[in-house]
This record gives structure tokens, sequence and C-alpha cells, in this order.
């Protein structure tokens, strides 16, 4: 079996990437793909952590498992509203930069 | 008896109604309130004979221990609250009915004389409202059988006769003159305020009974007794205009005339003399040193104004500094324990001043002047006026068998029983004063030559002359009343009195004196003014700095109006700087300028661009993690 470690090294790796396309990327689009990226990580070191826990006699542990495709499903749902709302903005403003969409301050 | 509540009440339910319906009414309400007043009148009659027919084991009545006279009393709970009960009710003793026949009176005769002289005006029904509502205001305030009671009555009388001094209140000086008269009995009534609540933090109660008897058992200690009965004073002193407080009064004249006879004769001023009067028990109580305040006061005034009454040169000004003079008598003759002077001088010159305001408002009606030395003659023009103005001066100038001089007499006689030898002379000097200024304003206007501007002026309509002929009669026959007459009548002294009733006092000396003097000035004032035998001037350049100073009302105004400006409004001044700079400045608006700084100042941070919120977030989010991981370790 391969070991935890590199499960979570790789959800670490993921993440890092996610969290850098949301602070760097200026595209709305770019934001929310990189949003899911983090999800997903965190999906991939619950499900490999679910996986390495010791059942208790015959019963198998899926807790991981179930909240990841919580996760997934949330997820999607959120990425439909999301992209609802980048369109919207395209509409109105014709951009999707998200330096430009500073109206909500002071 | 016990419906004598009702004589307010018809008053008080003719205002409004005045007010609301004034001009659909029959005669733009003036039926309405002549009904009122005059049903007032009726319920007194039968007030007054059931009270006659009265005994001490009536319901409700009983002998008072401190007047010794029959006194009823009806109270009814008001409310409760927690334990303090209230109650309100009516006392009806002799002082109270006298009252009560006074005012009723006087306000029947002064309506009806309005009827003549308001005619015309836009806002007649207005007028009879105000009216109306002021003589329910003194009804009622003679009436109530406890301090709170009074006091609110009290009030509504200075609010009604703020309303009707400033009746014209187009013209500024009525404006002033309304304003005026209400500060400054404003600054009495502080002190009738405080002596109430004084009294109902000691006796627990609003009630005149429990706090005569608190005081006279000795359960009220002799300070608070004093400083109660010296605060109620006060409060008696601002609306009887005595002084320092008389101020008000002469400029009370900007109402219209018949306003000035309701004010000078039965509601208003009358109310001081009244309410020391009624809380006699509280002076008298132990050494009786309030009294002697009274007196002295009452002294001061009435010496005061009837100089500045013999100056004066606007026929409503004399009448008006004759009015506190006489209040000033009353006030002494309390003050030498004369109880039963004061109130009779107080009706007989209730009658006269009456009489006299009607009179001098029928002049100013016919001729619109007012300054006497225009005036001359008016007797050939004016028959019936000038005859019953003549009765009313020589009744309160003090010439002998008409009431003013009977009055006159108990309270010099008083005054010579209880008080020393300064009191008298002053006394008397004040009642030769008071003969010389009526007989001069009497002759100057109605007698001697004719003026020529003068000779087109005709009588007032009767409407006017009906009510000055009721009053005369009063102002002349009066004072028989206070005779001892065959049957079972013994005097105005054993119905109204203080202690044990007293048949009518006549001290011959002082009878004959003051009797001499009366006709004295009055001869004295037809040769100056009428005859022209003696030249005024010769007499009056030796007293030119005195005069100059009586002239000019011995500067109490001039006192005044440099205190307001120079203490006054610079003490307010003051508070104004420190309520602006230190108050708003410093203590409300800076702390508010600084939160508004700093919000200015913290705003910035709110940059509106997504990744400076994610970057927060995420350094938000790896400081807890290292601040847990080292506090886990």
């Amino acid at each position: 079996m391969v070991s935890l470690f590199y499960f979570q090294l790789l959800s670490a790796g993921l993440f890092s990437i996610g969290l850098y396309g949301v602070l760097a990327r200026r595209s709305a689009v770019l934001i929310v793909m990189s949003i899911e990226l983090m999800l997903n990580a965190v999906n991939i070191n619950l499900v490999a952590a679910a996986s390495h826990l010791e059942g208790r006699g015959s019963f198998v542990n899926f807790d991981g498992q179930i909240i990841a495709i919580f996760i997934i499903t949330i997820a999607a749902a959120e990425v439909g509203l999301a992209l609802a709302i980048i369109l919207r903005i395209y509409r109105n403003r014709a951009t999707v930069n998200v330096d430009e969409i500073d109206i909500m301050k002071w | 008896m016990q419906w004598a509540w009702l004589i307010p009440v018809f008053c008080f339910a003719a205002a409004p109604l005045i007010v609301v319906f004034g001009q659909k009414l029959p005669g733009k309400g003036a039926i309405l309130s002549l009904l009122a007043i005059t049903g007032g009148f009726v319920v007194f009659w039968i007030v007054l004979v059931n009270f006659l027919g009265a005994s001490p084991t009536s319901s409700g009545c009983f002998t008072s221990e401190h007047t010794e006279s029959l006194t009823c009393v009806y109270e009814q709970s008001w409310f409760h609250a927690a334990d303090l009960e209230l109650v309100w009710g009516i006392i009806i003793d002799p002082l109270t009915l006298v009252m009560l026949g006074l005012v009723t009176f006087v306000a029947l005769m002064v309506q009806v004389y309005s009827l003549g002289y308001m005619k015309g005006d836009p806002k007649f029904g207005w007028y009879f409202a105000v009216h109306s509502l002021f003589a329910a205001a003194m009804l009622t305030l003679v009436l109530a059988d406890n301090f709170l009671l009074l006091y609110v009555a009290w009030e509504l009388v200075g609010i009604c006769s703020y309303l009707l001094i400033g009746f014209w209140h187009e013209r500024p000086s009525a404006r002033e003159a309304a304003k005026k008269a209400f500060i400054v009995t404003r600054i009495g009534d502080v002190g009738l305020l405080i002596g109430i609540l004084l009294l109902w933090r000691e006796v627990g109660s609003f009630s005149m009974t429990e706090a005569f008897n608190a005081a006279s058992t000795g359960a009220m200690s002799e300070g608070v007794t004093t400083a109660a009965a010296l605060l109620l004073f006060l409060g008696a002193m601002g609306k009887s205009a005595q002084v320092p407080f008389h101020v008000w009064l002469p400029d009370a004249m900007e109402g219209p005339t018949p306003v000035s006879a309701l004010i000078h004769a039965a509601t208003m001023v009358v109310a001081g003399v009244f309410l020391v009067a009624r809380a006699f028990p509280l002076f008298s109580a132990y050494d009786a040193d309030p009294l002697l305040v009274v007196a002295i006061v009452g002294l001061v005034t009435a010496l005061m104004a009837s100089t500045i009454a013999l100056v004066a040169t606007d026929l409503k000004r004399i009448l008006a500094y004759s009015t506190i003079s006489h209040l000033g008598l009353m006030m002494l003759s309390l003050g030498a324990f004369g109880y039963t002077a004061a109130i009779f001088h107080l009706l007989a010159h209730g009658f006269a001043k009456a009489l006299l305001f009607l009179g001098a408002g029928s002049v100013l009606h016919s001729t619109e002047e007012l300054e006497i030395g225009r005036m001359g003659g008016l007797r050939k023009v004016m028959p019936l006026t000038a005859f019953v103005f003549s009765i009313g001066a020589l009744s309160l100038g003090g010439i002998p068998i008409l009431s003013g001089f009977w009055s006159k007499d108990e309270i010099l006689v008083a005054v010579n029983d209880h008080r020393n030898a300064v009191f008298i002379v002053f006394g008397l000097i004040t009642a030769l004063m008071s003969a010389l200024y009526m007989a001069r304003a009497t002759f100057i206007v109605f007698y001697g030559d004719i003026k020529q501007a003068m000779e087109h002026v005709h009588e007032s309509p009767w409407q006017m002359i009906i009510p000055m002929a009721l009053l005369a009669v009063l102002a002349a026959g009066f004072g028989f009343l206070s005779f001892n007459w065959p049957g079972n009548y013994d005097g105005i002294g054993s119905f109204v009195s203080f202690g044990e009733g007293h048949g009518f006092q006549f001290t011959w000396w002082l009878g004959i004196l003051s009797a001499i003097m009366a006709v004295g000035s009055f001869i004295f004032a037809w040769m100056t003014y009428v005859k022209r035998r003696i030249a005024l001037e010769t007499i009056t350049s030796k007293f030119a700095p005195v005069l100059k100073v009586v002239e000019n009302k011995y500067y109490f105004d001039e006192v005044y109006q440099w205190v307001v400006d120079r203490v006054v409004l610079v003490f307010s001044g003051g508070i104004a700087w420190f309520d602006r700079a230190v108050v708003n400045d410093i203590a409300v608006n800076s702390p508010a300028d600084s939160v508004r700084r700093l919000g200015f100042t913290l705003r910035l941070h709110v940059t509106g661009h997504v990744y400076s919120y994610t970057l927060a977030m995420v350094l938000g989010s790896v400081g807890l993690g290292v601040f847990w991981w080292i506090r886990s370790t």
C-alpha cells in the first residue's frame, strides 16, 4: 500500500497551486477553477486518510468518502452559481477581471 | 350644599363650548357665557341660604377649630398611586362664601358690560370664552379644600390673565405686558409651589385642614411652619402685586378695560389676599412672626403705590396704583390680625374698583383718551358715568357712610390694636393719599370746564350703564353690612372672622380723624383742580427731586431692566457659552468627531479587490494555524 505521506504531498501540492491561482489570477473564471482545485486537493486528502484508517472489527470507516461526496456535490452547485454570477458581471461590465470589479468598498 | 362645585363647573363647561361652537351660538357665545356665570351666581345664593340654615351637625359640616366658624367640607378620592392618595374637594366656610359672591357678581357685571364694550371686536367669542375660564378658575381657587387643587386653579388664573392682558396681541406693548404679568407672578408661584410641597412633606397630604392642625397642635415645628407660611406669602405677593412684584399690575392695563375691572376687583389680584386669609392658621401659629412680614410688605406697598397714584397722569394707571395701594392695605390688615377687616375691605374695594374701572372704560370707549390732562368736564356729556364714577371714587376715598369708609376704618382699628404707632401713622397717611388721588382723578376728568375736543362725546350704551349702576349701589351701601342690625344680624364680623366672631368695631378718634382727612382731601382737590384757587406749582416746585423719583415709579422698572440686562443676561450668556463650548463642543461633539475620523481612516482597508480579501483570509488562517501549533507544543 502506498504510504499516506505521498497522498498528503499530492494534496498539499494541489492545494498550493489552487491557492496561488486564487491569489494571482485576474480572471474570475480562473479563480473559480483554482477554488475547484483546492476543493479536490482536500477531497484527495480525505479519501486517502479514510482508506488508511483502521476499521473496528468488520466495520470499515467511510466517513472520509462520505464527506468527499458531499464536497463534490456542493462544489458542483457552487460552480453553477459562481459561473452564473460571473456571466451576469460580464453582461453588465464587459469584463471578468476582478481588479476592475472593485465598487463594493467604503 | 354639596352641589356647590357646580358653581365653577358651569363656567368651565362654557369656555370650550364657546371656543368650538362660538360662531354658531346666539350672540357669538356671549349669551352662553352670561348664562353660565348667572347659573353660578344663582347656585351661590342657594348655597348661601343652605349654609345659613346649616348647623355643625349637618352632613360634612363641623365647627372649625381655627376660624371657629361653621365649615363644611365635601371630599372625593381623586386617585391613588401606591400609598399616595389624592383627594379633591370643596370647602365651604364664610370666607369661601363671600369670595364666591364677589367673584360671581363682579364677573356677571363685567360680562354684561363687555357686551357693549367689546361689541364688534373680531375676537368677541374668544374674549367671552377666556372670561368664563377666568371666572371658573377663580371660583375653583376659592372653593379648593386642598393645596393641590388650589395650585392648579392658581395657575389657571395666571394663564387666563396672560391671555386677557395680551388680548390685543397685535400691539407689541400688549404682548410685553402679558409676558411681564405672567413671568413676574410666576416668580412668586415658585415660592407657593415650594411651600405647598414643604407642607406635603411635613403633613403627608395636601389637605389644608390637616396642615393647619399640624401647625396648631405643634406636630409641625415652628421653623417649618414659618417657612411654609412665608413661601405661601411669596406666591401671594406675586399675585397680589406687592412690592417688589407690583410692576406687572400697572402694565396689565394693556388688556381691554373690563378685563382690568375683573383682574383688579374679583379675580387674580385678590387671590393673594385670599390665600393669606385661607392659610391664616399657618401665619398665626406659634408667635405669628410671618404676620409681621405680611404687615411690613403691605404697608410699604400701600405707601409706595399711593404716592405713585398721586402723580400718574393716565386714568387707568392711577386706578392700577390705587389697587396696589389697597391690596397693600389688605395685607397690612391681615398682618395686624385684622382678618375680618381685610376681607371686608377686599369686598368693598372690589365693588368700588370694578365700578371705577368700568367707568374708566366707559370714558375710554367714548373719548378714546386716557390722559387725564386732555380730559375735563365730562360730567356735561356723560352725566351717568360721571355720577357712578364719583360714587366709586368717594367710596374708595373713604368719605363717611360710603362702604370704603367703614372698611378702611376697620383696618385702621385692627392696625391700631395690634401694631405699633409707626404702622398706624403710615396707615393714616396712605388713607389720606388714597382720598387725594381719587379726588384728583375724578375732578380733573369729570368736573371743571369741558375741553373743546370732548364736546362731541356721548354717553355709553345701556349694557355698560346698568352694571355700573348696580355696582355703584354696592359701592355706596355695602358698608352697612358691617353694623349690628336689629334682629339676628351682628355685622360681618360675626360671619367672617378668625377666632371668636365680633360685632362692629369703631374707634371714635380714628374714625373722625380719617373722615376729616378724607373730606379735607376732597375739598383740597376741589379747590385745586376745579376752582383753581390753589396753585399746585408752588407746592410741587419745592419737592421737584422727590417728585421726579415718584413720577418714575421709584425706578423699579429701570432697576429690573438693569438687573435683567446686566446680571441675568450676562449670567445666561455665560451659561450659554459653557453649554456651547464645553457641553456641546467638548463633551458631545469631540468624541463623535474622533470616532468619525477613526472611521474615515479605517475604511481604507476595504479596497474592493478580491485578492486583498483572500490574502488576508489566507494569512489569517496560517496565522491561526501557527498560533495553534505553538500553543499545542
